[in-house]
């Protein structure tokens, strides 16, 4: 079970033997809408198995979040699963229903999803999206890569811990998985499958060595075949013995070609990784790099999100001062989207600062003379 | 032949500004149309409305008032009103 919330939006997923459950909870809107879809987009790429939402909890869910349930249901659609809408509430199942988003998923009331998904019964009820959907997901994709809506640390982590999950339950032999990470100056688990894994990581972090370091240090594969013959790392080797470790796959994770933290993989048993789980590692090494450069993880410029956090700021600014000169002289939300833009160029400053003014102006009281 | 180019899209590259970030910028003034629609706006294969061509000429404009060149590109009112 891993969990990832901001503000009133939040998402636990749990992986049971049907498959994985992603229960979200709060408002899924145009800033929350991405992290959704990049914990789906992980199911997806590494669940072999039907993917199953869970809005019980939901309480508001604007066009973005139906959006978000349309792409990924395309995407599964290639590999015949599909995507099972469950516990949704009147409201949201007739919002699926007028956007015919319902033709893509499968909307279970209130049974568990499984019972629904006896193969002869999924093609009937499952309806294959058309060009136009297609074309819309696309733009939805287009929108959510190249609009810099960044993902915020907690979008990051929560990714990742799916990642750990996946990776915890589809590696052979894997007791535990972790990810760590360089941050603020420091190596530290960011997402772990348990405390041993956690113990063992910071262990590493202590004695300054381990495979876990090493892969994170050389951008390269760290493998221990059998801890108890180890000699690269004396301090820490014997400590991961004590608790009960006996291999170690590490692997780095890379993010602007510069590596940045690794994903370590432990087992009980000496040798537990041959060719197959080396694979599967390397693809879940894969798949978190490429969460963390999506998230701009390495790269050298500021943090993303203020340059969102401003976008937002802007666009309520703008909005309040349009609906104040529409109360003010009863005109359009075009006219006075148009009155703005020109009373900002007449004063040579920006269509947010004129903005700022008007909204500034209307809380002092008293209109004053313009 | 050459297809004649879009003003806002010769401005958009007088300026220097990437589709993303012209993107970003309009989205700030209150656009709601996706990147790949702007994309599609400059270069002819969607018609914007004219709160779209408002908001990206606005967009524009406050990158040449950065620069420190006057605001070249007009807005829909200007046009109606000529």
């Amino acid at each position: 079970m891993s969990s990832a919330e901001v503000g009133a939006f939040g998402v636990e997923i749990g992986i049971d033997s049907g498959g994985p459950v992603v229960e979200v909870r709060g408002e899924v809107d145009l800033a929350t809408a991405p992290m959704l879809g990049a914990l789906l987009d992980v199911l997806v790429d590494h669940a072999e198995t039907h993917v199953v939402l869970d809005l019980a909890e939901l309480t508001f869910m604007d066009a973005s979040g139906l959006q978000v349930i349309a792409d990924v249901s395309g995407r599964l659609a290639p590999s015949r699963r599909v995507l099972v809408v469950q516990s949704a509430s009147p409201i949201v199942r007739q919002l699926l229903a007028i956007t015919g988003v319902d033709d893509l998923v499968l909307v279970a009331t209130a049974e568990p999803a499984r019972q629904e998904l006896a193969p002869e019964q999924e093609e009937p009820t499952r309806s294959q999206p058309d060009e136009a959907t297609s074309a819309a997901t696309d733009v939805v994709v287009d929108l959510i890569e190249r609009s810099a809506l960044p993902a915020t640390r907690d979008t990051v982590d929560a990714a990742l811990k799916l990642v750990v999950s996946l990776a915890a339950v589809s590696v052979g032999g894997a007791d535990g998985v972790s990810v760590s990470l360089e941050r603020d100056g420091a190596m530290r688990t960011v997402a772990s499958s348990d405390h041993t894994v956690l113990e063992m990581d910071h262990d590493q972090y202590e004695t300054g060595e381990g495979p876990c370091l090493s892969a994170a240090a050389d951008g390269r594969w760290f493998h221990v075949q059998a801890l108890a013959e180890e000699t690269r790392w004396p301090q820490f080797a014997p400590r991961a013995l004590e608790r009960g470790i006996n291999s170690i796959l590490s692997s780095p994770l890379m993010a602007n070609e510069r590596s940045i933290g690794a994903l370590n993989i432990y087992s009980r048993s000496e040798h537990a990784f041959c060719v197959d789980e080396q694979e599967l590692a390397e693809l879940f090494a894969t798949h978190a790099s490429g969460i963390l450069a999506d998230a701009g993880v390495g790269r050298s410029t500021g943090p993303p999100n203020e340059r969102l956090q401003r976008a937002l700021e802007s666009r309520e600014v703008i909005a309040q001062a349009q609906g104040i000169l529409m109360e003010r002289s009863g005109i359009s939300v075009d006219e006075a989207s148009t009155q703005l833009h020109r009373a900002a160029r007449a004063s040579e400053i920006t269509v947010g600062d004129h903005a700022a003014r008007i909204v500034t102006s209307a809380r002092r009281g008293p209109r004053p003379s313009e | 032949m050459v297809e004649p180019i879009d003003i806002l899209e010769q401005a958009r590259r007088d300026v220097g500004l990437s589709i993303g970030d012209l993107w970003f910028r309009y989205f700030s003034l209150g656009g709601m149309s996706t990147a790949l629609d702007v994309e599609a706006f400059l270069f002819g294969a969607l018609l914007a409305s004219d709160r779209d061509r408002d908001l990206l000429s606005v967009a524009l404009n406050e990158c040449f008032a950065e620069r420190g060149d006057d605001h070249p590109l007009p807005y829909s009112q200007d046009r109606d009103e000529r």
